[in-house]
């Protein structure tokens, strides 16, 4: 008995090392392990086992049999490991084929600097304000202090409808609209699409401008000042710096040109800010006190200031665009390079 | 505003470098644009004097001279043939770099050697308005009195420098060199000197009168010149109308445009013997009055137009032009001299009716003020007087409505600094006031400020406030001066918008579905309605009355136009696989011409091509599902549609909020763009009427759901959404979903027939369904298919 049991055992692990695929492996498991199998029949053959001997038989059986399964689970996973790998070989996929479905669009640079202008702003307590892009002469020019045949108003070549309805030239006739409604303190932001009638390399008749309007008690060019290098930072980057020049606005008093020292040589001087090191970008100033009166704030008790950002100018320096008709034409191989 | 470094010497004393000067300016509001320099290409160019020609010895056309230039003899070999023997040239020597770019150096001419060249005027950069003989073809014959060895530069009063300063509209008395001499002062200290206005009258009487007769002139002044000498102005008067761009012509009319640069007052004169009557009107034109003009032109005037007139004719257009009937010829012997003030809007209009702009008219466009009509006027006798230019009658006629107030603004330290946010103390604000020639005295902690009347600007401590802070310098914020910002502000609440933030949302959902934002103008061209098809009043389009072109001349009332012109851009040029949206206004008049503002609507376009009707049917939807939108689609009745292969996005009420599809064939075709384009208008507006997005939270299946797949056959005009719907209802309490997975059509089938097969499933929120109720309801969905709309199972 004891013969036949190491002779079953010595046989199962020889033949299980001839076993090379998975139907030779099953029918080893039927030939050994089964119903019907060599074990089986051994374990049948107890009957004629002097019974004293039983247990220590048994005992055995029960070893061969642990071992023959063990080894035939090894080479069954073995099997598995194997077949797996296998079918990962042949899935693999060439990866550097092209991503299916489509690619991510994008948003246009304009769109991406008023995004991020607006964040800035709002995240400062400003409140976003719109209106009318054609627009009546009073919001866009009386009522910010450019009476009409005024000197001042050759500042802007304007589109117009009729002797009294335009189109915008500037956002600021938001700011006069808002300021009938809501009463100080406020601070607010007029994002939009202005038109003027000039069209060349360097000017689109049709831009983006972001104007902002704080009204207060107490506030001053100094105020002025640190808000703008405040913004500039935060798109631009932190080492950025402004500096004002004296200039004339209508609707402002005192008026500042602002420079912005050049994000790309960082105040250096390269070819973009014409080794000057720094870019003319905004308009900025103290709200004409006569431009608050007219919209009905008292200007003795309230000061303001104004600045306005030129969107599609601001976002050409940001991503180095140098072409202004790139901006509108919309040729996706120009978009697809700001993704 | 361009004037010269010397001119500006007239009138203050400095001495500094141009650009210091130039930085100076710019810092205090005053941008200097560019600095020229005169002399530029003059260098190594001197006066000299030809003492002997001879003939060239190996070459008939060349000469051989030499040349006294002061410090030496020196040789130059030319082909010139207008040069003579004691003749006073100029000449270039090595090193020279002349205006046309020719440099010269010693050289060989035909085994002669050569030191330099003689010059002609254009060599040189001037021109016979500059000195005779400067245009001929050939060297430029000097004057005799000119020093020998001069360096040329000095000769010709060259040596000097041109500041093209940009003016800001609120500084009229900036246009003149006067009024930037204030400046100079101003910031650099140094001390203002008055411009000579001393003259001697003849004892000739002024036989002139002047009558007012408009509102639109407030000062009217005449002086009388007799025996006048019309020639060529000296050299020097020459030379600074030159620098600054003025074509000289005459000994009066070149005073005038003097006296213009330098004082900023307009002058005009006549020649007194066409002046009939010896007496000047000045008066509104009469409706259809002509008038010939000194630019060839003749024009027809109206009441709104100011003539200077005699008892007969008008001889000028106010302010802007003189006519050709009484102006200075060569044969005047009698000058009257005009020095008035305009109103300004009145010559605005005239000069942008008629088209005319002239120096005069630019000037008086930004306001000409009191005080400078009589100055400008003295100065002119002033020079006439020096120069001898004839003699001044006795008495000036100046007829005026009344004088002009003096103002003065009280202005306290305190409040500018408030405004300023700064600590500058009061003494400094005095002495900058009154270095840019504004008396101002202290009294206690006031500052009485007596505004000149050439600073009409000035009316309030807010302009007293940008006077003191332009001149004291900007960088006082730098320089940790000023007030801590944000002292005392009050919080305020940021506020995105609701339109902001959901045109962001949905334009980052078309982003993400592969669409690239467009810009386009809000300009189209008036057949656009045309080549879009539109039969509504999307034709009835907002003209623009000065529009850049015809191309450029209307206000879209669809975005459909830009859209696909910017497909057709990319089409053009090859590019595949377009997806473009664009978010922008259109106008909707409500009434043309326009007598109200007209309404404007956000919407937000997609176009694209190289794509089919489902994907961008997906991403049109992908967009409008990021508001609360509950929609259905219909058939679109878009003009600019396939009527076949497009939809409206539609509410319960049948509110469009969205239109797209294919565009049509016709339209494609228009607009050269692929026949198969996709184009979406979305209504941005209305989607912001909707009440933001809300969900309804149905429980997650608790037992298993079953899936059924059933293929039916049905007719093609059958929609799925009806299949769909039938389906749902006739699931009853137990439909949990269904999705069509596939559509298929063959002739087998039959002809107008096609092949739905759907993934119904099912699921009770109580139990397990059981086999028997699965069968049973499917056989209801078949049974309803085939009683609604005739469907079979495949």
């Amino acid at each position: 008995m004891r013969e036949k049991l190491f002779d079953i055992l010595n046989r199962a692990q020889g033949e299980l090392n001839m076993v090379v695929n998975k139907d030779q492996l099953a029918d080893f498991k039927v030939k050994f392990l089964g119903k019907q199998g060599e074990l089986t029949s051994v374990l049948r053959g107890m009957r004629d086992v002097a019974p004293e001997d039983r247990p220590k038989i048994g005992a055995l059986i029960n070893d061969v049999r642990e071992k023959i399964e063990n080894a035939y689970a090894e080479k069954e996973e073995n099997f598995n490991r194997l077949e797996l790998e296998k079918e990962l070989a042949k899935s693999a996929l060439d990866i550097t084929e092209p991503g299916k479905n489509h690619e991510k669009g994008a948003l246009h640079p304009t769109t991406r600097m008023f995004n991020k202008m607006i964040d800035i702003c709002v995240a400062m307590g400003f409140k976003v304000v719109e209106g009318p892009e054609i627009e009546l002469d009073y919001y866009n020019f009386e009522g910010l202090n450019i009476p009409k045949n005024h000197p001042s108003r050759d500042m802007q070549d304007t589109f117009f409808i009729t002797d009294n309805i335009l189109l915008r030239s500037q956002t600021s006739s938001v700011q006069v609209r808002s300021m009938e409604k809501i009463k100080p303190p406020f601070k607010i932001i007029s994002p939009g699409r202005v038109y003027r009638n000039d069209s060349d390399a360097t000017h689109s008749p049709v831009f983006h401008q972001l104007e902002a309007l704080v009204v207060d008690e107490n506030v001053s060019m100094s105020d002025l000042k640190a808000m703008l290098t405040d913004i500039m930072k935060k798109i631009f980057g932190e080492e950025t710096k402004i500096r004002f020049r004296p200039s004339f606005f209508p609707f402002t008093e005192p008026s500042v040109e602002v420079d912005v020292s050049c994000p790309t040589c960082n105040g250096k001087g390269c070819k973009i800010c014409k080794g000057t090191g720094y870019l003319e970008l905004l308009g900025a100033g103290i709200v004409n006190p006569k431009v608050l009166e007219m919209s009905g704030i008292d200007s003795k008790k309230y000061r303001g200031f104004a600045f306005g950002f030129g969107v599609d100018r601001f976002a050409m320096v940001f991503d180095g665009i140098t072409d202004l008709r790139n901006m509108f034409r919309n040729d996706i191989r120009f978009l697809k390079q700001i993704k | 505003m361009k004037v010269t470094y010397k001119w500006l010497k007239d009138f203050v004393d400095i001495d500094m470098p141009a650009e210091m000067l130039a930085s100076k300016l710019t810092n205090a509001g005053m941008e200097v644009e560019e600095i020229i320099y005169l002399n530029e290409h003059l260098h190594h160019v001197v006066v000299g004097k030809i003492l002997k020609i001879e003939k060239h010895p190996n070459a008939d056309k060349l000469q051989v001279c030499q040349v006294d230039i002061g410090k030496q003899i020196v040789q130059i070999i030319t082909s010139a043939t207008n040069i003579f023997q004691g003749a006073v040239v100029p000449v270039s020597l090595e090193g020279a770099d002349l205006v046309n770019g020719v440099k010269i150096a010693k050289s060989k001419l035909r085994g002669v050697d050569s030191d330099g060249m003689f010059c002609s005027g254009e060599e040189l950069g001037i021109d016979d308005n500059f000195m005779p003989g400067a245009s001929i073809n050939g060297i430029l014959i000097l004057p005799d009195d000119f020093i020998i060895g001069q360096d040329i530069d000095v000769a010709l009063g060259l040596d000097d420098v041109v500041f093209d300063v940009g003016i800001t509209p609120n500084r009229p008395d900036c246009m003149s060199v006067i009024g930037l001499a204030r400046e100079v002062c101003a910031v650099t200290g140094a001390k203002f000197k008055k411009p000579n206005l001393s003259y001697k009258e003849s004892s000739i009487k002024n036989d002139m009168s002047v009558e007012l007769k408009s509102e639109k002139c407030s000062r009217y002044m005449a002086a009388v010149l007799k025996n006048v000498k019309i020639e060529r102005s000296p050299l020097k008067i020459r030379q600074r109308l030159f620098a600054v761009g003025i074509k000289p012509i005459n000994t009066i009319v070149d005073l005038t445009n003097y006296v213009l640069v330098e004082m900023g007052q307009p002058m005009h004169a006549f020649d007194q013997s066409f002046i009939e009557g010896r007496k000047i009107v000045v008066r509104d034109a009469v409706r259809g009055e002509k008038l010939a003009v000194l630019n060839h032109n003749t024009y027809v005037l109206d009441s709104s137009d100011l003539v200077i007139a005699d008892s007969k004719k008008p001889m000028v257009i106010a302010g802007v032009i003189g006519g050709t009937n009484s102006c200075i010829s060569n044969e005047t012997r009698d000058a009257v001299i005009e020095s008035a003030v305009f109103d300004l809007k009145a010559i605005r209009l005239t000069s942008k009716k008629i088209g005319v702009r002239t120096d005069s008219s630019a000037r008086y466009s930004k306001g000409v003020y009191f005080h400078s009509a009589e100055d400008g006027l003295k100065r002119f006798l002033n020079l006439a007087y020096s120069l001898g230019v004839g003699d001044i009658c006795q008495g000036i006629v100046d007829k005026n409505r009344g004088t002009c107030e003096l103002r003065v603004i009280k202005a306290k330290a305190k409040n500018i600094n408030a405004i300023l946010g700064t600590n500058i103390s009061v003494n400094d604000m005095v002495t900058i006031l009154n270095s840019l020639q504004i008396p101002t005295k202290l009294e206690s902690d006031t500052m009485i400020v007596n505004v000149p009347d050439f600073r009409e600007d000035l009316e309030n401590e807010y302009d007293i406030a940008e006077e003191v802070i332009r001149i004291y310098g900007y960088d006082v914020y730098d320089r940790g001066e000023a007030r801590e910002a944000y002292l005392g502000w009050k919080l305020t609440q940021g506020d995105y918008s609701k339109k902001v933030l959901l045109e962001r949302k949905i334009k980052e959902a078309l982003k993400y579905s592969g669409f690239f934002e467009a810009m386009n103008y809000s300009f189209i061209p008036p057949d656009s309605v045309t080549k879009l098809m539109l039969t509504d009043n999307r034709r009835f389009m907002i003209k623009i009355a000065n529009p850049i072109g015809e191309e450029l001349s209307c206000m879209r009332t669809s975005l459909a136009h830009s859209m696909l012109s910017s497909l057709a851009y990319n089409f053009s040029v090859g590019n595949k696989e377009v997806r473009l949206f664009e978010s922008g206004k259109t106008f909707h008049p409500n009434a043309l011409p326009l007598t109200e503002l007209p309404i404007e609507t956000n919407k937000i376009s997609m176009g694209a091509y190289d794509i089919t009707f489902a994907e961008f049917k997906a991403c049109v939807e992908n967009a409008i599902t990021e508001t609360g939108l509950s929609y259905k689609l219909v058939r679109s009745k878009e003009p600019f549609l396939h009527p076949g292969v497009s939809a409206d996005v539609v509410d319960d009420n049948g509110e469009i909020y969205a239109s797209f599809g294919q565009v049509h064939p016709t339209v494609a075709k228009n607009y050269n763009i692929p026949k198969t384009s996709m184009f979406a208008e979305i209504d941005l507006d209305k989607l912001l009427t909707l009440p933001e997005k809300k969900f309804v939270i149905k429980q997650v299946p608790k037992f298993p759901i079953v899936d059924r797949d059933l293929a039916i056959v049905v007719k093609e005009e059958i929609s799925n959404a009806d299949l769909e719907s039938a389906i749902r209802s006739a699931c009853g309490k137990i439909f949990y979903d269904v999705k069509l997975f596939d559509v298929y059509r063959n002739k087998t089938l039959g002809d107008g027939l096609k092949s739905m097969a759907y993934n119904i499933r099912l699921a009770n929120e109580d139990k397990t369904l059981t086999d028997e109720e699965v069968t049973e309801t499917i056989a209801k969905v078949l049974k309803a298919l085939k009683f609604r709309y005739g469907a079979s199972l495949r």
